[in-house]
């Protein structure tokens, strides 16, 4: 017994070797970084390649950083815009894409070219612009902007009563930069959620079947269900590109005098690296935007992963366990 | 009886509709995708105010074969050192992030460790943190390491991806028996010949699908080498178009495109294979 547990254990510390590069990696590269953007957040740091000196020290109060954060209309403008645009981007996205995911992978209805439009759907990720210069992000944005104008005109000169006002809202750059997010992050949605979906083995589906459930209902009670981890993946995926996305509204003009297309992560790209190098309230930005994304990943993990009725089993039986200790 | 009797004729109008509204979006929007690509390929070589309809009229071959110009005054001009570095700063990153994340995901996978629930939840909890947040402090660190221009201070923070070890250790869970593992040790392979040559076959389409996403968020990344790179010859090449306005676009999107061609037949059926079970 003792001689099994010798050889389990010399294999074990493989473990430990295996795991050191990414440990001893993440830790110098990213780990340190973040805390130092912590640090600096209750700093003092305004110009390029100074000491960072703690706020008390020089008798401002600590929170100098974030109040002036919270007081900058820009930064205001900022936390507004990413919210609207993540939620607009996020609703209509998601919808279609687990409704296209469904629908390709259902059993009953046997879809022809299935690969073609996988791939298709998957391409826009693939060549996600870069910020300065995305002539593709550009086409994207020309060719929905057509579709849009089309659209929009044809529904005008048919007299439907619309007015060139009621299109303005179309044309804005708001709209635009949702429907082009919408397209960007709509590809790896969907080829998750097929991934997903066709994970889940297929008796399942064949029961549901044969006990007269429509589609509707098998979608609700067993395919999302039976996806929780997937979903929970895609969830966290989509809240972190989502809130810190920088590149869409960019590829719009990354100086707009409005501030119409301003987002978090821009609005901390143009403190620290454009020019300006005010790192402290950067930092404070960074801080709070890791808070909101902290928090509302905890909520995706309360809603997916978490097993409530093995947690509700294990009080119980605590509560029993103590019972008879008691008695 | 009667209640029950399905009206077949109505069920088979019924999924014919469905079938049709399918295939109408899926058309839809596959042209969607596509046409910024079309569009891409044909007006990229030359700049020029022209509607999007005569650029989808136009032939494609004819203006490539006018500005093959551009494309060689590219490649001779100074610029070209901007794509290499792109080239090795991404297959650098692509190779080392698959080769750490697949070791890691078997280590958390294979093996009985006091840490290994541990790491598990500090991946899934580091999952949820937006890399650029760390970026200020990552820039006075590289300052601080006297490192700005060196292309390696962007290829390690790359290497390191949690959810790349994520999916990783998804995919392996599912297709990964002890038995595979105490059979090679029965006939006397080492550790690290086992992953190498057991492993990481295995994973193919896992390590395939993820290549392809790596490759790309490298190549495209524009906040990390913006602020790490300083010298115009060390840039990647997005920055390229700064410096040199008449960069053809179709350098700067070629790679990813030939990387996915050549990965793409692994993509599709590795993410569909990977189970769900946590």
């Amino acid at each position: 017994m003792s001689k099994k547990n010798r050889l389990k254990n010399r294999y074990n510390k493989w473990g430990y070797i295996f795991a050191i590069p990414f440990v001893v990696l993440f830790l110098v590269f990213h780990m340190w970084p973040l805390l130092s953007t912590i640090a600096y957040a209750f700093c003092d740091m305004r110009r390029f390649e100074c000491v960072p000196r703690f706020l008390p020290s020089i008798g401002e109060p600590w929170y100098r950083n974030f109040q002036q954060v919270f007081e900058s209309k820009s930064y205001n403008d900022a936390f507004r815009n990413t919210w609207i645009f993540f939620i607009a981007q996020v609703i209509p996205e998601w919808c279609i894409a687990f409704w296209l995911a469904a629908m390709v992978t259902d059993r009953r209805m046997k879809m022809k070219g299935r690969l073609v439009f996988k791939t298709a759907f998957f391409l826009p990720k693939l060549f996600q612009g870069s910020a300065l210069g995305g002539v593709l992000l550009g086409h994207i944005i020309a060719t929905a902007t057509t579709v849009v104008m089309y659209v929009t005109m044809a529904a005008a000169l048919d007299g439907f009563g619309v007015d060139l006002q009621d299109i303005k809202f179309f044309m804005s750059v708001g709209f635009l930069t949702v429907v082009a997010s919408v397209f960007i992050h709509f590809g790896i949605t969907f080829i998750y959620a097929v991934a997903g979906i066709t994970s889940i083995p297929v008796e399942l589906f064949e029961a549901a079947e044969m006990d007269g459930a429509n589609r509707v209902q098998t979608f609700f009670r067993v395919t999302l269900p039976c996806m929780k981890p997937m979903m929970f993946f895609i969830a966290v995926v989509t809240l972190v590109e989502g809130l810190g996305m920088s590149d869409v509204p960019a590829a719009f003009g990354a100086f707009d005098s409005l501030r119409r297309n301003l987002t978090m992560m821009m609005y901390i790209q143009n403190q620290a690296f454009m020019g300006t190098y005010i790192f402290d309230r950067a930092s404070a930005a960074s801080l709070i935007l890791l808070l909101m994304c902290g928090f509302f990943a905890v909520i995706i993990y309360l809603l997916f992963m978490k097993d409530w009725d093995e947690a509700k089993l294990k009080r119980l039986q605590k509560k029993e366990l103590k019972a008879m200790e008691n008695a | 009886m009667s209640d029950n009797q399905l009206d077949l004729k109505e069920l088979r109008r019924r999924e014919l509709i469905l079938k049709i509204t399918t295939y109408a979006v899926s058309i839809i929007i596959t042209a969607l995708f596509l046409t910024p690509f079309v569009l891409m390929f044909t007006t990229s070589l030359e700049p020029g105010q022209k509607s999007e309809f005569e650029k989808l009229m136009a032939n494609p071959v004819k203006r490539i074969l006018k500005h093959w110009k551009t494309i060689v005054l590219f490649f001779q001009s100074d610029v070209r050192i901007n794509l290499y570095n792109s080239l090795i700063v991404s297959f650098f990153s692509t190779v080392g992030c698959m080769y750490v994340s697949a070791l890691t995901a078997y280590s958390l996978t294979a093996y009985e460790w006091k840490f290994r629930k541990f790491l598990n939840n500090f991946i899934i909890g580091v999952m949820m943190i937006p890399t650029t947040i760390s970026a200020i402090g990552y820039y006075q660190m590289v300052y601080d390491w006297k490192m700005q221009n060196h292309l390696s201070m962007v290829i390690f923070p790359a290497i390191v991806a949690p959810v790349t070890v994520f999916f990783m250790r998804m995919y392996l869970q599912s297709t990964f028996s002890m038995e595979i593992l105490e059979s090679a040790r029965l006939d006397g392979a080492g550790e690290f010949r086992i992953f190498n040559n057991f492993i990481l076959p295995l994973m193919k389409p896992a390590i395939a699908t993820q290549a392809i996403f790596c490759f790309a968020k490298v190549w495209y990344d524009a906040y990390i080498p913006a602020i790490i790179l300083v010298d115009s010859e060390k840039r990647t090449l997005p920055f390229a178009f700064n410096i040199y306005v008449a960069t053809p676009d179709i350098i700067t999107y070629l790679p990813p495109l030939l990387v996915f061609a050549f990965f793409s037949k692994h993509i599709v059926e590795g993410v569909s294979l990977g189970s769900v079970k946590y």
